[in-house]
C-alpha cells in the first residue's frame, strides 16, 4: 500500500558553493584544496589512515576494529552561525534539565498536561529507580550531544538529543590533531577555535558534580570494556583528564559507599562518569544479568555517596516521541521561544498523524522511538517495498515505539573521494556540550558527520559514516603579531649550542693521511705508521 | 678504554638524544602553528629558533621554520646535522658497537639526506625521522653491555637532555597560545601521558614544575641529574679516570632540584636556568677528567 509516487526534487543546501562558485568563507579552503590538486589529496587521505591506524583512533564495529573515516576536507561555521548554534544548545539543555529534574521529582509538568503522562511513563527509559535520587549540584545531564542539521535553507535544525552517552567527542580532538598532520595547506588563512579544551572542561564538570562533603573528589570513567564499539574513547577520556578507566569488576560497593580495588587496597569513588547504558548499571535494580555493572551502585547514588554521571533515566528526555515537546518544555520552563527549530515529527500515537504518514511514506523516515546509532531506521525513499510493508506492520502493533519525520534532505560539504576527487555529501552536527552546574560550555567545533556513500543521508557511524574535522572561525580576533610584545623573554641562558670540539672524522689532514694509509696498504705492506703518537 | 672511543660514545649520546628532541619541538611547534594561527608566523617562527639557539633572519613561514629547524649536515644543532654528527661517532667507534646499531643509525642518516624529513607534509615526515630515531635507541637499549662506554654514552644523553627541556622551557608556548601551549610543551618532551597521570592542572607553570622537578618522568631535569650522577659514580668506582670535580657538578645539581622547597614560578624558572648552566659545565668537566687528562701534547723542535 503505497500512494503515488511522488519525489519531490529538493536541492540540498551546499555549504561551500553558493549561486556564483565558493561561498566568501570558504574561498581559502577551495583555493588550498586546489593547491594540492587530486593525486596529491589521494595520497595525503593514505598517510592518513596509516597515522589512524598506528595511534589506533578506532571505534569497533561488529568484532573488527577499524578507524572512524575522517574526511580531509574541514567542515566551516562561522563564528556568527556558531552563537546562534551555542545559544539553541544552552537553551535546551537547560529546558531538558528542568523536566528531568520535574518527571524525576514533583512532576509538575505532567500535572499541568505539558507532556501527555503516557508518554513520560511509557519511555523505555524511564526508570523509576531514579526517582528522588537528587543530584547534588543538580545536573543530570553532564554531557550531551544534540544532532543537528542544516535544511534546504541553511538553518539549523535539531535532529535529536543524546542525552545519555552521547560518543564522538575524541574523534573532536582527533581530527584536528590528523588534518594539521597530513594537510596542514588548508589552514592557511584561517584562524580556528581551539578544541583542546574539552577534556579539562569535563573533569571540572565532574569534580563539580560530586558529592557535597567530599573536597577532593576521586572521578572515575566506567566503561563495558574494550569489546565496546567507543572503547578508544574511553581510554581517550581517561588519558586525558588522568583519571582512572574502570570496569565494573574493579568496582564494589559497601555501606552505601562505592570503592575501587587498587593495589594498596580499596578506595573511595566519588564520582563514576559512566559510559555504559542504565540497565546494566547495577544489577540489584536495573537488569539482573548485567556483568558489567556494580552491585548496590543506585543505593550508594541514592544516599549521596556517590556521583553517578550522565544521571540514571536521563533517556526519558531524549526519547525520539518526547522530542517533539521540547520546543513546549523551553516555553514552559524558560518562557523563551526555541533558538533551534525541531525537524517536524509525527505521532504515531496519534491516528490521523499515523495515515497521513503511511500515505506519505516514501517522504517519510521512520524511527524506533527509543534508538540510537541509526539501528532499524527506515527512509521512505530508499525503502524496498518489504521493508516498508514490514515497518508498518511494526509501528501498527506498536505506535508508541516509532516515530515519523519528513525526510530532510540535510546539507552538503565537499569530501574527499577515493581517487582524490571532491564530490559534495550529507552532513550532520553533533556539538557537545558540559554542564558543571553554573555554565554549559559547549565545545567549539562539535562532531561533523559524513553519509560516505553518495546520496545517502545516514550518517551513523555504525551504518558507514564517517567524520570531519569542524572548524569554528574565530572571525573576532583578527590575527596579529600582538602577543610577541608581551612575551617576556626567559631565554636568560644563552649557552652556545655544545659541539664535539674534536670530531670524531676530522675534516683536515688527518683525512688526506688516513686515506694515503688506506692506498698504501693496497699497494704494499703497510709499513709502519708514523702518524700518530 | 681509550679516550678517544669514551668521548665518541659520549657525542653519540649527546647527538642522538638532540636529534630525537629537536625533531619532536619541531614536529609540535608546527603542529601548533598550523592549528592555532592566532600568532603570526614570524613570532611562532622566531621563539622556536631563538630557544635551538639558530638564526632567523629570514624566516616567515612555517615552511621556512621545517627546512631550517631540519637543517643540513653543516649544523650539529639541526635534525639532519645532529643524525649526521652522531653517525659520524658511531662511524668511529663502528668496532664497537653492535652492527644493529649501527646499520640503523646509518640508515637513518643516509635517508635523512635523502629528504626523508622534508618528503610531504611535515608532521608526517618528522614522525618518519622519530621512528627511525627509536629504533636506534630501542637497538642500543637491549644490545649494548652496561659497562664503562655505556656509562658514558648516558652522561651525553643526560646533559643534553637538560640541555634541550632547558630549551623546550624557554620557548614559552603557554604564553603565545594560552591553551594548546602547555599541551605542546608536554607533547615535545614526550611527557603528555606522564603528566596527565599526576592530575595537575595543565598550564604554563604547572608544566615547568613537572618538567622540571618530577621525580619519576626519565625526561624531567631532576631525573636525568640523577641519571647522569648515578653514571658518573658508576666510573668513579670503576677508578676510571679524575671525576672528583664532575661527581660534584652534577651530584650538586641532582640535589638541588631534588630539594627544591615551595617550587614558586620564578624559583623553577631559575631552577631550570642553573640547570642548564651546570650541565654545560659538567659537559666541560667530562672533557677535562676523561678526554684530555693528560693536556694536548704539542710538538715542539
Amino acid at each position: 500500500m503505497t500512494g503515488a509516487k511522488q519525489t519531490a526534487v529538493i536541492t540540498p543546501f551546499d555549504e561551500m558553493s553558493g549561486e556564483g562558485g565558493p561561498r566568501a568563507t570558504h574561498a581559502a579552503l577551495h583555493r588550498a584544496l586546489e593547491f594540492v590538486g587530486p593525486l596529491s589529496l589521494a595520497e595525503r587521505a593514505r598517510q592518513r589512515d596509516a597515522y589512524l591506524d598506528r595511534h589506533g583512533i578506532t571505534f569497533t564495529l561488529g568484532e573488527r576494529e577499524r578507524p572512524l573515516p575522517m574526511d580531509l576536507v574541514p567542515r566551516l561555521i562561522t563564528g556568527e552561525e556558531w552563537t546562534r548554534i551555542e545559544q539553541g544548545v544552552v537553551q535546551r539543555l537547560r529546558a531538558l534539565e528542568h523536566f528531568l529534574a520535574d518527571v524525576y521529582g514533583s512532576g509538575q509538568v505532567l500535572k499541568e498536561q505539558i507532556i501527555p503522562r503516557s508518554l513520560v511513563t511509557s519511555s523505555t527509559h524511564f526508570h523509576r529507580q531514579a526517582w528522588g535520587i537528587e543530584p547534588p549540584n543538580g545536573v543530570r545531564i553532564h554531557v550531551s550531544g544534540i544532532d543537528l542539521i542544516r535544511d534546504e535553507q541553511g538553518e539549523f535544525r535539531v535532529l535529536e538529543d543524546n542525552l545519555r552517552n552521547p560518543s564522538g567527542v575524541s574523534y573532536v580532538l582527533e581530527n584536528r590533531r590528523t588534518l594539521a598532520h597530513v594537510l596542514p595547506e588548508v589552514f592557511t588563512n584561517y584562524q580556528v577555535r581551539s578544541v583542546n579544551e574539552y577534556p579539562e572542561k569535563l573533569l571540572e564538570a565532574l569534580r563539580a558534580a560530586a558529592p557535597v562533603d567530599v573536597d577532593d573528589p576521586t572521578v572515575v570513567i566506567l566503561t563495558p570494556g574494550v569489546h565496546n564499539s567507543a572503547h578508544y574513547e574511553h581510554a581517550f577520556l581517561a588519558r586525558h583528564m588522568g583519571v582512572e578507566l574502570v570496569e565494573g569488576r574493579d568496582l564494589y560497593c559497601r555501606d552505601s559507599t562505592v570503592y575501587m580495588r587498587t593495589t594498596s587496597g580499596p578506595r573511595p569513588v566519588h564520582v563514576i562518569y559512566r559510559r555504559i547504558d542504565d540497565d546494566f548499571l547495577d544489577p540489584v535494580h536495573l537488569r539482573p544479568d548485567s556483568v558489567l555493572g556494580v552491585p548496590g551502585l543506585i543505593n550508594a547514588a541514592r544516599a549521596g555517596k556517590v556521583s553517578i554521571a550522565n544521571a540514571i533515566g536521563n533517556g526519558v528526555a531524549d526519547d525520539k516521541a518526547v522530542y517533539s515537546y521540547v520546543p513546549d518544555l523551553i516555553r514552559y520552563y524558560l518562557g523563551e521561544e526555541p533558538v533551534l527549530p525541531n525537524v517536524d515529527t509525527y505521532d504515531l500515537t496519534n491516528i490521523e498523524q499515523r495515515e497521513h504518514v503511511f500515505a506519505n511514506i516514501e517522504r517519510m523516515v521512520i524511527k524506533p522511538s527509543d534508538g540510537s546509532g541509526g539501528y532499524g531506521l527506515v527512509m521512505g525513499p530508499s525503502a524496498t517495498e518489504r521493508e516498508i510493508v514490514d515497518v508498518i506492520a511494526a509501528v501498527n502493533a506498536d505506535p508508541r515505539g516509532w516515530i515519523a519525520q519528513p525526510v530532510v534532505t540535510f546539507s552538503t560539504c565537499p569530501t574527499v573521494l577515493e581517487d582524490g576527487s571532491i564530490e559534495p555529501r550529507h552532513v550532520d552536527l553533533r556539538p557537545f556540550a558540559v554542564n558543571d552546574g553554573k555554565n554549559v560550555f559547549v565545545l567549539p567545533g562539535g562532531l561533523s558527520r559524513v553519509a560516505l556513500p553518495k546520496g545517502s543521508l545516514v550518517v551513523n557511524s555504525s551504518q558507514g559514516g564517517g567524520s570531519k574535522d569542524t572548524w569554528v572561525l574565530d572571525d573576532t580576533a583578527p590575527r596579529s603579531a600582538a602577543p610577541s610584545i608581551n612575551v617576556p623573554r626567559l631565554t636568560v641562558v644563552d649557552t652556545d649550542i655544545p659541539e664535539r670540539a674534536d670530531a670524531p672524522i676530522s675534516h683536515d689532514d688527518r683525512i688526506v693521511q688516513q686515506e694515503r694509509q688506506q692506498q698504501q696498504s693496497l699497494l704494499c705492506v703497510n709499513q709502519e705508521g708514523r702518524a700518530s703518537c | 678504554m681509550l679516550s678517544r672511543i669514551a668521548e665518541s660514545f659520549f657525542w653519540l649520546g649527546r647527538y642522538l638524544e638532540r636529534a630525537e628532541a629537536t625533531a619532536r619541538m619541531l614536529a609540535e611547534h608546527h603542529q601548533l602553528l598550523v592549528e592555532d594561527q592566532s600568532v603570526s608566523d614570524d613570532v611562532a617562527c622566531a621563539v622556536l629558533l631563538d630557544a635551538l639557539s639558530l638564526p632567523h633572519e629570514s624566516i616567515a613561514t612555517g615552511h621556512d621554520l621545517v627546512r631550517t629547524v631540519v637543517g643540513t649536515e653543516l649544523l650539529p644543532s639541526t635534525v639532519v646535522g645532529a643524525v649526521s654528527a652522531a653517525r659520524d661517532n658511531a662511524r668511529a667507534i663502528r668496532d664497537s658497537l653492535s652492527g644493529d646499531i649501527f646499520e640503523a643509525l646509518n640508515s637513518a642518516h643516509l635517508d635523512l639526506s635523502r629528504g626523508l624529513a622534508l618528503s610531504g607534509s611535515p608532521g608526517v615526515a618528522l614522525y618518519k625521522v622519530l621512528e627511525r630515531l627509536l629504533v636506534v635507541n630501542g637497538v642500543i637499549d637491549w644490545t649494548m653491555p652496561r659497562d664503562e662506554a655505556y656509562r658514558f654514552m648516558g652522561i651525553g644523553k643526560e646533559l643534553e637532555r637538560i640541555d634541550m627541556i632547558g630549551r623546550l622551557l624557554a620557548v614559552r608556548h603557554d604564553q603565545l597560545w594560552p591553551t594548546a601551549g602547555p599541551l605542546a610543551t608536554l607533547r615535545a618532551a614526550g611527557a603528555l601521558s606522564a603528566f596527565l597521570r599526576t592530575g595537575a592542572p595543565i598550564n604554563g607553570e604547572e608544566v615547568r614544575n613537572f618538567l622540571v622537578l618530577d621525580a619519576t618522568f626519565p625526561r624531567s631535569m631532576r631525573s636525568c641529574a640523577a641519571d647522569a650522577e648515578d653514571a658518573v659514580r658508576y666510573l668513579d668506582r670503576l677508578g676510571v679516570g679524575d671525576g672528583g670535580a664532575l661527581l660534584r657538578e652534577v651530584g650538586m645539581l641532582r640535589s638541588s632540584l631534588e630539594y627544591a622547597t615551595h617550587p614558586t614560578a620564578a624559583n623553577v624558572d631559575r631552577l631550570a636556568s642553573e640547570a642548564r648552566l651546570a650541565a654545560v659545565r659538567a659537559s666541560d668537566e667530562v672533557n677535562r677528567a676523561f678526554f684530555r687528562q693528560h693536556g694536548t701534547i704539542i710538538w715542539s723542535h
